[in-house]
Protein backbone atom coordinates (compact mmCIF):
# COMPACT_ATOMS: atom_id res chain seq x y z
CA UNK A 1 0.00 0.00 0.00
CA UNK A 2 1.56 3.28 -1.08
CA UNK A 3 1.45 6.39 1.09
CA UNK A 4 -1.46 7.95 -0.77
CA UNK A 5 -3.58 4.81 -0.40
CA UNK A 6 -2.62 4.68 3.24
CA UNK A 7 -3.68 8.30 3.71
CA UNK A 8 -7.09 7.71 2.20
CA UNK A 9 -7.62 4.27 3.79
CA UNK A 10 -11.04 3.99 5.39
CA UNK A 11 -12.29 1.22 7.63
CA UNK A 12 -15.81 1.08 6.22
CA UNK A 13 -16.91 -1.58 8.69
CA UNK A 14 -16.20 0.87 11.54
CA UNK A 15 -18.56 3.51 10.12
CA UNK A 16 -21.39 4.34 12.56
CA UNK A 17 -24.83 5.46 11.41
CA UNK A 18 -23.83 9.06 12.31
CA UNK A 19 -20.78 8.72 10.04
CA UNK A 20 -22.97 7.49 7.18
CA UNK A 21 -25.49 10.33 7.60
CA UNK A 22 -22.65 12.88 7.61
CA UNK A 23 -20.98 11.32 4.59
CA UNK A 24 -24.21 11.18 2.57
CA UNK A 25 -25.10 14.81 3.42
CA UNK A 26 -21.60 15.95 2.41
CA UNK A 27 -21.69 14.11 -0.92
CA UNK A 28 -25.23 15.30 -1.72
CA UNK A 29 -24.28 18.93 -0.94
CA UNK A 30 -21.17 18.61 -3.11
CA UNK A 31 -23.23 17.30 -6.04
CA UNK A 32 -25.86 20.02 -5.55
CA UNK A 33 -23.15 22.69 -5.57
CA UNK A 34 -21.74 21.37 -8.85
CA UNK A 35 -25.26 21.35 -10.33
CA UNK A 36 -25.98 24.93 -9.21
CA UNK A 37 -22.61 26.21 -10.45
CA UNK A 38 -23.20 24.57 -13.84
CA UNK A 39 -26.71 26.02 -14.08
CA UNK A 40 -25.72 29.55 -13.09
CA UNK A 41 -22.61 29.69 -15.24
CA UNK A 42 -24.20 28.11 -18.35
CA UNK A 43 -23.92 30.65 -21.17
CA UNK A 44 -27.51 30.01 -22.22
CA UNK A 45 -28.82 31.24 -18.86
CA UNK A 46 -26.92 34.53 -18.82
CA UNK A 47 -29.71 36.63 -20.33
CA UNK A 48 -32.28 35.20 -17.94
CA UNK A 49 -30.17 36.05 -14.90
CA UNK A 50 -29.12 39.48 -16.18
CA UNK A 51 -32.76 40.49 -16.58
CA UNK A 52 -33.21 40.06 -12.83
CA UNK A 53 -30.71 42.83 -12.09
CA UNK A 54 -33.38 45.47 -12.69
CA UNK A 55 -36.00 44.09 -10.29
CA UNK A 56 -35.29 46.70 -7.54
CA UNK A 57 -35.99 49.44 -10.09
CA UNK A 58 -39.38 48.08 -11.10
CA UNK A 59 -41.08 49.33 -7.92
CA UNK A 60 -44.54 50.53 -8.88
CA UNK A 61 -44.38 53.65 -6.69
CA UNK A 62 -42.18 55.48 -9.14
CA UNK A 63 -39.54 56.14 -6.50
CA UNK A 64 -35.92 56.46 -7.52
CA UNK A 65 -36.44 54.88 -10.93
CA UNK A 66 -35.58 57.90 -12.93
CA UNK A 67 -32.49 57.53 -15.07
CA UNK A 68 -31.36 54.06 -14.00
CA UNK A 69 -28.04 53.58 -15.71
CA UNK A 70 -27.62 50.27 -17.46
CA UNK A 71 -23.95 49.60 -16.82
CA UNK A 72 -23.09 47.52 -19.86
CA UNK A 73 -20.13 45.27 -19.25
CA UNK B 1 -46.52 65.19 -7.18
CA UNK B 2 -44.75 64.31 -3.93
CA UNK B 3 -48.08 63.90 -2.16
CA UNK B 4 -49.42 61.63 -4.89
CA UNK B 5 -46.31 59.51 -4.68
CA UNK B 6 -46.63 59.20 -0.91
CA UNK B 7 -50.31 58.33 -1.27
CA UNK B 8 -49.50 55.53 -3.71
CA UNK B 9 -46.80 54.21 -1.36
CA UNK B 10 -49.12 54.17 1.63
CA UNK B 11 -51.89 52.50 -0.37
CA UNK B 12 -49.73 49.78 -1.80
CA UNK B 13 -47.31 48.92 0.94
CA UNK B 14 -47.29 48.53 4.72
CA UNK B 15 -44.68 51.03 5.80
CA UNK B 16 -45.87 51.90 9.32
CA UNK B 17 -44.19 48.86 10.90
CA UNK B 18 -41.01 49.53 8.91
CA UNK B 19 -40.94 53.06 10.32
CA UNK B 20 -41.25 51.61 13.84
CA UNK B 21 -38.30 49.29 13.29
CA UNK B 22 -36.21 52.10 11.75
CA UNK B 23 -36.70 54.39 14.76
CA UNK B 24 -36.05 51.61 17.29
CA UNK B 25 -32.92 50.50 15.40
CA UNK B 26 -31.43 53.99 15.71
CA UNK B 27 -32.31 54.12 19.42
CA UNK B 28 -30.78 50.69 20.10
CA UNK B 29 -27.65 51.64 18.13
CA UNK B 30 -27.01 54.44 20.64
CA UNK B 31 -27.83 52.25 23.66
CA UNK B 32 -25.76 49.26 22.47
CA UNK B 33 -22.66 51.27 21.61
CA UNK B 34 -22.96 53.28 24.86
CA UNK B 35 -22.87 50.05 26.90
CA UNK B 36 -19.90 48.95 24.78
CA UNK B 37 -18.01 52.15 25.54
CA UNK B 38 -18.84 51.83 29.24
CA UNK B 39 -17.54 48.26 29.55
CA UNK B 40 -14.46 49.20 27.51
CA UNK B 41 -13.92 51.99 30.07
CA UNK B 42 -14.30 49.45 32.89
CA UNK B 43 -11.47 47.42 31.40
CA UNK B 44 -9.34 50.58 31.21
CA UNK B 45 -10.34 51.95 34.62
CA UNK B 46 -11.76 49.11 36.76
CA UNK B 47 -12.99 51.48 39.52
CA UNK B 48 -15.94 52.18 37.17
CA UNK B 49 -17.45 48.91 38.42
CA UNK B 50 -18.21 50.82 41.66
CA UNK B 51 -18.48 47.37 43.27
CA UNK B 52 -22.04 47.09 41.97
CA UNK B 53 -22.60 43.56 40.67
CA UNK B 54 -25.23 44.61 38.11
CA UNK B 55 -22.86 46.90 36.23
CA UNK B 56 -19.72 44.76 36.26
CA UNK B 57 -18.11 43.76 32.97
CA UNK B 58 -19.36 40.17 33.26
CA UNK B 59 -23.00 41.29 33.50
CA UNK B 60 -22.90 44.18 31.01
CA UNK B 61 -20.83 42.51 28.29
CA UNK B 62 -23.66 40.13 27.26
CA UNK B 63 -26.06 43.07 27.46
CA UNK B 64 -23.79 44.97 25.02
CA UNK B 65 -23.64 42.07 22.55
CA UNK B 66 -27.38 41.43 22.80
CA UNK B 67 -28.13 45.14 22.35
CA UNK B 68 -25.99 45.61 19.25
CA UNK B 69 -26.65 42.22 17.62
CA UNK B 70 -30.27 41.51 18.43
CA UNK B 71 -31.69 44.94 19.29
CA UNK B 72 -29.93 47.13 16.70
CA UNK B 73 -29.09 44.38 14.17
CA UNK B 74 -32.50 42.70 14.53
CA UNK B 75 -34.44 45.93 14.04
CA UNK B 76 -32.34 46.90 11.00
CA UNK B 77 -32.86 43.44 9.50
CA UNK B 78 -36.60 43.43 10.15
CA UNK B 79 -37.02 46.98 8.83
CA UNK B 80 -35.04 46.36 5.66
CA UNK B 81 -36.51 42.89 5.06
CA UNK B 82 -40.11 44.11 5.40
CA UNK B 83 -39.30 47.20 3.31
CA UNK B 84 -37.45 45.57 0.43
CA UNK B 85 -39.61 42.43 0.15
CA UNK B 86 -42.66 44.58 -0.58
CA UNK B 87 -40.85 46.64 -3.18
CA UNK B 88 -39.19 43.72 -4.95
CA UNK B 89 -42.35 41.58 -4.88
CA UNK B 90 -44.72 44.46 -5.72
CA UNK B 91 -47.09 43.52 -2.97
CA UNK B 92 -47.97 44.57 0.57
CA UNK B 93 -46.99 42.41 3.53
CA UNK B 94 -48.95 39.19 3.86
CA UNK B 95 -50.06 40.35 7.30
CA UNK B 96 -49.43 43.84 8.64
CA UNK B 97 -50.86 42.78 12.02
CA UNK B 98 -48.41 39.91 12.24
CA UNK B 99 -45.57 42.32 11.39
CA UNK B 100 -46.66 44.52 14.32
CA UNK B 101 -46.78 41.42 16.54
CA UNK B 102 -43.17 40.78 15.51
CA UNK B 103 -42.30 44.41 16.35
CA UNK B 104 -43.75 44.26 19.87
CA UNK B 105 -42.53 40.71 20.48
CA UNK B 106 -38.98 41.58 19.46
CA UNK B 107 -38.98 44.67 21.67
CA UNK B 108 -40.29 42.56 24.55
CA UNK B 109 -37.31 40.22 24.05
CA UNK B 110 -34.97 43.22 24.25
CA UNK B 111 -36.61 44.60 27.40
CA UNK B 112 -36.36 41.11 28.96
CA UNK B 113 -32.64 41.07 28.16
CA UNK B 114 -32.14 44.50 29.71
CA UNK B 115 -33.76 43.26 32.94
CA UNK B 116 -32.40 39.71 33.26
CA UNK B 117 -28.78 40.01 32.10
CA UNK B 118 -27.66 42.66 34.64
CA UNK B 119 -29.42 40.62 37.34
CA UNK B 120 -27.15 37.71 36.43
CA UNK B 121 -29.68 35.36 34.79
CA UNK B 122 -27.68 33.73 32.02
CA UNK B 123 -27.14 30.40 30.29
CA UNK B 124 -23.47 31.32 29.86
CA UNK B 125 -23.56 30.60 26.11
CA UNK B 126 -21.98 33.26 23.92
CA UNK B 127 -24.53 35.27 21.90
CA UNK B 128 -27.23 33.03 23.47
CA UNK B 129 -27.11 34.09 27.10
CA UNK B 130 -30.83 34.66 27.59
CA UNK B 131 -32.64 32.13 29.76
CA UNK B 132 -35.12 29.58 28.43
CA UNK B 133 -38.45 31.51 28.70
CA UNK B 134 -36.93 34.34 26.62
CA UNK B 135 -35.45 31.79 24.19
CA UNK B 136 -38.96 30.45 23.59
CA UNK B 137 -40.23 34.00 22.99
CA UNK B 138 -37.38 34.63 20.52
CA UNK B 139 -38.25 31.43 18.63
CA UNK B 140 -41.95 32.36 18.43
CA UNK B 141 -41.31 35.92 17.24
CA UNK B 142 -38.67 34.78 14.75
CA UNK B 143 -41.01 32.16 13.27
CA UNK B 144 -43.74 34.80 12.86
CA UNK B 145 -41.20 37.09 11.12
CA UNK B 146 -40.10 34.23 8.85
CA UNK B 147 -43.65 33.06 8.09
CA UNK B 148 -44.85 36.57 7.24
CA UNK B 149 -41.84 37.19 4.98
CA UNK B 150 -42.18 33.87 3.14
CA UNK B 151 -45.93 34.35 2.67
CA UNK B 152 -45.28 37.84 1.27
CA UNK B 153 -42.82 36.34 -1.20
CA UNK B 154 -45.38 33.66 -2.04
CA UNK B 155 -48.02 36.23 -3.01
CA UNK B 156 -45.59 38.33 -5.07
CA UNK B 157 -46.64 39.84 -8.38
CA UNK B 158 -43.21 39.35 -9.97
CA UNK B 159 -42.11 36.10 -11.61
CA UNK B 160 -38.64 36.01 -10.02
CA UNK B 161 -37.59 36.23 -6.36
CA UNK B 162 -34.89 38.91 -6.19
CA UNK B 163 -31.58 37.80 -4.67
CA UNK B 164 -31.87 39.98 -1.54
CA UNK B 165 -34.98 37.99 -0.59
CA UNK B 166 -33.07 34.73 -0.97
CA UNK B 167 -30.44 36.01 1.47
CA UNK B 168 -33.14 37.09 3.95
CA UNK B 169 -34.90 33.72 3.68
CA UNK B 170 -31.62 31.81 4.04
CA UNK B 171 -30.96 33.72 7.24
CA UNK B 172 -34.47 33.11 8.58
CA UNK B 173 -34.47 29.35 7.97
CA UNK B 174 -30.97 28.79 9.35
CA UNK B 175 -31.39 31.00 12.42
CA UNK B 176 -34.64 29.23 13.27
CA UNK B 177 -33.10 25.81 13.51
CA UNK B 178 -29.73 26.70 15.01
CA UNK B 179 -31.40 28.88 17.66
CA UNK B 180 -33.76 26.05 18.59
CA UNK B 181 -31.00 23.40 18.66
CA UNK B 182 -28.63 25.57 20.69
CA UNK B 183 -31.36 26.50 23.15
CA UNK B 184 -32.38 22.93 24.01
CA UNK B 185 -32.16 22.90 27.80
CA UNK B 186 -33.70 21.30 30.85
CA UNK B 187 -35.34 24.06 32.90
CA UNK B 188 -34.96 23.68 36.66
CA UNK B 189 -36.33 27.08 37.67
CA UNK B 190 -38.03 30.01 35.94
CA UNK B 191 -34.64 31.53 35.12
CA UNK B 192 -32.28 28.58 35.50
CA UNK B 193 -31.67 25.74 33.06
CA UNK B 194 -29.00 23.28 31.96
CA UNK B 195 -28.04 22.38 28.40
CA UNK B 196 -29.13 18.94 27.21
CA UNK B 197 -25.68 18.59 25.65
CA UNK B 198 -22.52 18.07 27.66
CA UNK B 199 -18.76 18.35 27.29
CA UNK B 200 -17.36 18.60 23.78
CA UNK B 201 -20.79 18.16 22.21
CA UNK B 202 -22.04 21.20 24.10
CA UNK B 203 -19.01 23.24 22.99
CA UNK B 204 -19.53 22.20 19.36
CA UNK B 205 -23.26 22.99 19.42
CA UNK B 206 -22.54 26.37 21.01
CA UNK B 207 -20.04 27.33 18.30
CA UNK B 208 -22.19 25.85 15.57
CA UNK B 209 -24.70 28.46 16.77
CA UNK B 210 -22.11 31.13 17.59
CA UNK B 211 -20.40 31.21 14.23
CA UNK B 212 -23.62 30.86 12.29
CA UNK B 213 -25.18 33.72 14.23
CA UNK B 214 -22.33 35.66 12.62
CA UNK B 215 -22.57 33.80 9.31
CA UNK B 216 -26.30 33.91 8.72
CA UNK B 217 -27.62 36.71 10.92
CA UNK B 218 -24.80 39.27 10.62
CA UNK B 219 -23.57 38.20 7.18
CA UNK B 220 -26.33 36.65 5.05
CA UNK B 221 -29.01 38.96 6.44
CA UNK B 222 -26.89 42.08 5.94
CA UNK B 223 -25.90 40.87 2.47
CA UNK B 224 -29.63 40.86 1.73
CA UNK B 225 -29.56 44.53 2.73
CA UNK B 226 -26.50 45.14 0.55
CA UNK B 227 -27.98 43.52 -2.57
CA UNK B 228 -31.09 45.69 -2.39
CA UNK B 229 -29.84 49.00 -1.00
CA UNK B 230 -26.50 49.41 -2.83
CA UNK B 231 -28.10 49.25 -6.31
CA UNK B 232 -30.95 51.51 -5.15
CA UNK B 233 -28.67 54.12 -3.60
CA UNK B 234 -26.28 54.03 -6.57
CA UNK B 235 -29.24 53.98 -8.96
CA UNK B 236 -27.52 51.24 -10.91
CA UNK B 237 -28.29 47.51 -11.13
CA UNK B 238 -26.09 45.04 -9.30
CA UNK B 239 -22.85 44.36 -11.21
CA UNK B 240 -23.45 40.63 -11.78
CA UNK B 241 -26.65 38.81 -10.90
CA UNK B 242 -25.05 35.45 -11.63
CA UNK B 243 -22.29 36.19 -9.14
CA UNK B 244 -24.91 37.11 -6.54
CA UNK B 245 -26.63 33.74 -7.02
CA UNK B 246 -23.32 31.90 -6.66
CA UNK B 247 -22.53 34.03 -3.60
CA UNK B 248 -25.84 33.01 -2.03
CA UNK B 249 -25.61 29.26 -2.59
CA UNK B 250 -21.94 29.03 -1.64
CA UNK B 251 -22.62 30.85 1.63
CA UNK B 252 -25.60 28.59 2.34
CA UNK B 253 -23.67 25.40 1.67
CA UNK B 254 -20.39 26.48 3.19
CA UNK B 255 -20.96 28.63 6.25
CA UNK B 256 -22.49 25.92 8.45
CA UNK B 257 -19.18 24.05 8.57
CA UNK B 258 -17.10 26.82 10.12
CA UNK B 259 -18.08 26.73 13.82
CA UNK B 260 -15.41 24.21 14.76
CA UNK B 261 -12.61 26.68 13.99
CA UNK B 262 -13.51 28.37 17.29
CA UNK B 263 -12.39 25.23 19.09
CA UNK B 264 -8.85 24.76 17.79
CA UNK B 265 -6.58 22.93 20.25
CA UNK B 266 -9.50 21.73 22.38
CA UNK B 267 -10.96 18.26 23.03
CA UNK B 268 -12.83 18.45 19.72
CA UNK B 269 -11.59 15.75 17.26
CA UNK B 270 -8.58 17.05 15.31
CA UNK B 271 -10.14 16.34 11.90
CA UNK B 272 -13.15 18.52 12.83
CA UNK B 273 -10.83 21.40 13.74
CA UNK B 274 -8.92 21.05 10.46
CA UNK B 275 -12.14 20.77 8.44
CA UNK B 276 -13.41 24.00 10.04
CA UNK B 277 -10.18 25.77 9.03
CA UNK B 278 -10.18 24.33 5.49
CA UNK B 279 -13.77 25.38 4.74
CA UNK B 280 -13.07 28.79 6.32
CA UNK B 281 -10.26 29.36 3.81
CA UNK B 282 -12.54 28.25 0.97
CA UNK B 283 -15.14 30.81 2.08
CA UNK B 284 -12.82 33.68 1.16
CA UNK B 285 -13.79 33.09 -2.48
CA UNK B 286 -17.57 33.67 -2.25
CA UNK B 287 -17.14 36.41 0.35
CA UNK B 288 -14.77 38.39 -1.83
CA UNK B 289 -16.93 37.63 -4.86
CA UNK B 290 -19.85 39.26 -3.05
CA UNK B 291 -17.80 42.24 -1.88
CA UNK B 292 -16.46 42.86 -5.38
CA UNK B 293 -19.96 42.46 -6.79
CA UNK B 294 -21.24 45.16 -4.45
CA UNK B 295 -18.37 47.55 -5.10
CA UNK B 296 -18.39 47.05 -8.87
CA UNK B 297 -22.05 48.03 -8.90
CA UNK B 298 -20.58 51.52 -8.88
CA UNK B 299 -18.55 50.73 -11.99
CA UNK B 300 -18.59 53.86 -14.13
CA UNK B 301 -20.18 55.92 -11.37
CA UNK B 302 -17.46 56.23 -8.79
CA UNK B 303 -17.88 60.01 -8.86
CA UNK B 304 -21.08 59.55 -6.83
CA UNK B 305 -18.92 58.78 -3.81
CA UNK B 306 -17.76 62.41 -3.77
CA UNK B 307 -21.17 63.69 -2.81
CA UNK B 308 -23.27 60.78 -1.60
CA UNK B 309 -22.33 59.95 2.00
CA UNK B 310 -24.93 57.19 2.24
CA UNK B 311 -23.27 55.46 -0.67
CA UNK B 312 -19.94 55.90 1.12
CA UNK B 313 -21.38 54.02 4.11
CA UNK B 314 -22.21 51.11 1.80
CA UNK B 315 -18.90 51.01 -0.05
CA UNK B 316 -16.73 51.34 3.06
CA UNK B 317 -18.85 48.65 4.75
CA UNK B 318 -18.04 46.35 1.82
CA UNK B 319 -14.33 47.09 2.26
CA UNK B 320 -14.60 46.07 5.93
CA UNK B 321 -16.63 43.00 4.89
CA UNK B 322 -13.84 41.97 2.51
CA UNK B 323 -11.20 42.65 5.15
CA UNK B 324 -12.86 40.72 7.96
CA UNK B 325 -13.80 37.78 5.72
CA UNK B 326 -10.12 37.47 4.83
CA UNK B 327 -8.87 37.94 8.38
CA UNK B 328 -11.29 35.37 9.86
CA UNK B 329 -10.14 32.46 7.68
CA UNK B 330 -6.49 33.38 8.31
CA UNK B 331 -7.15 33.31 12.06
CA UNK B 332 -8.79 29.89 11.73
CA UNK B 333 -5.53 28.34 10.49
CA UNK B 334 -4.13 26.37 13.41
CA UNK B 335 -0.70 28.00 13.29
CA UNK B 336 -2.16 31.52 13.40
CA UNK B 337 -4.84 30.45 15.87
CA UNK B 338 -2.14 29.27 18.29
CA UNK B 339 -1.15 32.93 18.59
CA UNK B 340 -4.49 34.70 18.16
CA UNK B 341 -6.92 32.59 20.17
CA UNK B 342 -8.14 33.99 23.51
CA UNK B 343 -6.38 37.30 22.76
CA UNK B 344 -7.71 40.76 21.88
CA UNK B 345 -6.96 40.07 18.21
CA UNK B 346 -10.25 38.15 18.16
CA UNK B 347 -12.03 41.18 19.64
CA UNK B 348 -10.46 43.37 16.93
CA UNK B 349 -11.57 40.93 14.23
CA UNK B 350 -15.14 40.78 15.53
CA UNK B 351 -15.36 44.57 15.67
CA UNK B 352 -14.00 45.10 12.16
CA UNK B 353 -17.01 43.04 11.09
CA UNK B 354 -19.46 44.51 13.61
CA UNK B 355 -18.54 48.20 13.47
CA UNK B 356 -17.18 48.29 9.92
CA UNK B 357 -19.53 45.94 8.09
CA UNK B 358 -22.76 45.52 10.07
CA UNK B 359 -22.85 49.00 11.64
CA UNK B 360 -22.04 50.87 8.45
CA UNK B 361 -24.22 48.91 6.02
CA UNK B 362 -27.00 49.13 8.61
CA UNK B 363 -26.55 52.91 8.95
CA UNK B 364 -26.62 53.34 5.17
CA UNK B 365 -29.84 51.32 4.94
CA UNK B 366 -31.46 53.31 7.76
CA UNK B 367 -30.65 56.68 6.10
CA UNK B 368 -31.91 55.37 2.75
CA UNK B 369 -35.19 54.15 4.28
CA UNK B 370 -35.79 57.31 6.31
CA UNK B 371 -35.66 59.43 3.16
CA UNK B 372 -37.99 57.10 1.23
CA UNK B 373 -40.41 56.31 4.06
CA UNK B 374 -40.95 59.93 5.04
CA UNK B 375 -40.47 61.20 1.44
CA UNK B 376 -37.90 63.80 2.42
CA UNK B 377 -34.23 64.68 2.41
CA UNK B 378 -32.33 64.24 5.69
CA UNK B 379 -32.57 67.11 8.18
CA UNK B 380 -28.81 67.59 7.90
CA UNK B 381 -26.55 66.14 5.21
CA UNK B 382 -23.58 67.55 7.12
CA UNK B 383 -24.44 65.37 10.12
CA UNK B 384 -24.59 62.30 7.85
CA UNK B 385 -21.08 63.22 6.65
CA UNK B 386 -19.79 63.65 10.21
CA UNK B 387 -21.39 60.32 11.18
CA UNK B 388 -19.61 58.64 8.27
CA UNK B 389 -16.22 59.94 9.38
CA UNK B 390 -16.76 59.17 13.08
CA UNK B 391 -17.82 55.63 12.13
CA UNK B 392 -14.81 55.11 9.88
CA UNK B 393 -12.23 56.68 12.21
CA UNK B 394 -13.74 55.07 15.31
CA UNK B 395 -13.66 51.61 13.72
CA UNK B 396 -10.05 51.98 12.57
CA UNK B 397 -8.84 53.25 15.96
CA UNK B 398 -10.68 50.40 17.71
CA UNK B 399 -9.39 47.56 15.53
CA UNK B 400 -5.81 48.83 15.33
CA UNK B 401 -5.69 49.00 19.14
CA UNK B 402 -6.96 45.44 19.41
CA UNK B 403 -4.63 44.09 16.73
CA UNK B 404 -1.55 45.49 18.44
CA UNK B 405 -2.80 44.52 21.88
CA UNK B 406 -3.82 41.01 20.78
CA UNK B 407 -0.62 40.12 18.97
CA UNK B 408 1.48 41.47 21.85
CA UNK B 409 -0.68 39.52 24.31
CA UNK B 410 -0.28 36.28 22.35
CA UNK B 411 3.49 36.73 22.06
CA UNK B 412 3.87 37.55 25.77
CA UNK B 413 1.75 34.58 26.86
CA UNK B 414 3.89 32.09 25.02
CA UNK B 415 7.31 33.67 25.57
CA UNK B 416 9.62 31.40 27.56
CA UNK B 417 12.97 32.07 29.19
CA UNK B 418 16.16 30.03 28.87
CA UNK B 419 14.84 27.53 31.45
CA UNK B 420 11.69 26.89 29.44
CA UNK B 421 9.35 28.53 31.91
CA UNK B 422 6.98 31.40 31.13
CA UNK B 423 8.72 34.75 30.82
CA UNK B 424 5.78 36.91 31.89
CA UNK B 425 3.11 36.53 34.53
CA UNK B 426 -0.51 37.08 33.44
CA UNK B 427 -0.65 40.29 35.52
CA UNK B 428 2.37 41.67 33.62
CA UNK B 429 0.59 41.14 30.30
CA UNK B 430 -2.49 42.97 31.64
CA UNK B 431 -0.34 46.00 32.54
CA UNK B 432 1.07 46.08 28.99
CA UNK B 433 -2.45 46.01 27.55
CA UNK B 434 -3.59 49.15 29.39
CA UNK B 435 -2.65 51.82 26.78
CA UNK B 436 -4.41 49.82 24.07
CA UNK B 437 -7.52 49.39 26.21
CA UNK B 438 -7.65 53.17 26.59
CA UNK B 439 -7.17 53.54 22.82
CA UNK B 440 -9.99 51.04 22.21
CA UNK B 441 -12.25 53.03 24.53
CA UNK B 442 -11.44 56.19 22.55
CA UNK B 443 -12.22 54.43 19.22
CA UNK B 444 -15.50 53.10 20.59
CA UNK B 445 -16.43 56.54 21.94
CA UNK B 446 -15.82 58.17 18.55
CA UNK B 447 -18.04 55.52 16.94
CA UNK B 448 -20.70 56.05 19.64
CA UNK B 449 -20.78 59.81 18.94
CA UNK B 450 -21.70 59.00 15.33
CA UNK B 451 -24.66 56.89 16.43
CA UNK B 452 -25.91 59.79 18.60
CA UNK B 453 -25.69 62.11 15.59
CA UNK B 454 -27.64 59.63 13.47
CA UNK B 455 -30.42 59.33 16.06
CA UNK B 456 -30.62 63.14 16.38
CA UNK B 457 -30.66 63.54 12.60
CA UNK B 458 -33.41 60.95 12.15
CA UNK B 459 -35.56 62.45 14.94
CA UNK B 460 -35.16 65.95 13.48
CA UNK B 461 -35.98 64.66 9.98
CA UNK B 462 -39.22 63.09 11.22
CA UNK B 463 -40.07 66.26 13.20
CA UNK B 464 -39.41 68.34 10.09
CA UNK B 465 -41.83 66.20 8.07
CA UNK B 466 -44.49 66.38 10.79
CA UNK B 467 -44.11 70.14 10.98
CA UNK B 468 -44.93 70.27 7.28
CA UNK B 469 -48.06 68.19 7.89
CA UNK B 470 -46.64 64.79 6.89
CA UNK B 471 -46.92 61.54 8.87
Amino acid sequence: MNKLQEYFYTDWSAMTSNDWVGLIITVVIFILMIAIYSYVLAAGNQEKFDACRYIPFDSDDGDNNKGVVKNER
Amino acid sequence: MEETQQQIQEENYDYSVVKGFVVMASVYFVVGTFIGVYIASELSWPFLNFDIAEITFGRLRPLHTNAVIFAFGGCVLMASAFYSVQRTCHTALWSNKMAWAVFWGWNLVIVSAVITLPLGFTQGKEYAELEWPIDILIALVWVLFTFNFIMTVAKRKTPHIYVSNWFFMGMMVMITYIHVANSLVIPVELFKSYSIFSGTHDAMIQWWWGHNAVGFYLTAGFLGIMYYFVPKQANRPVFSYRLSVLHFWTLMFGYVWLGSHHLQYTALPGWTQSLGAAISIAMIIPSWGGAVNGMMTLSGAWHKLRTDYILRFFIVSLAFYAMSTFEGPVMSIKTVNALSHYTDWTIGHVHSGALGWVGMVGSGALYHMVMRLWSTEMYSTALVAIHFWTATIGTVVYIVAMWVSGIMQGLMWRATNEYGTLKYTFAETVVEMHPYYVMRTAGGFIYFLGTVLMLYNIIMTIKMVKAKGGE
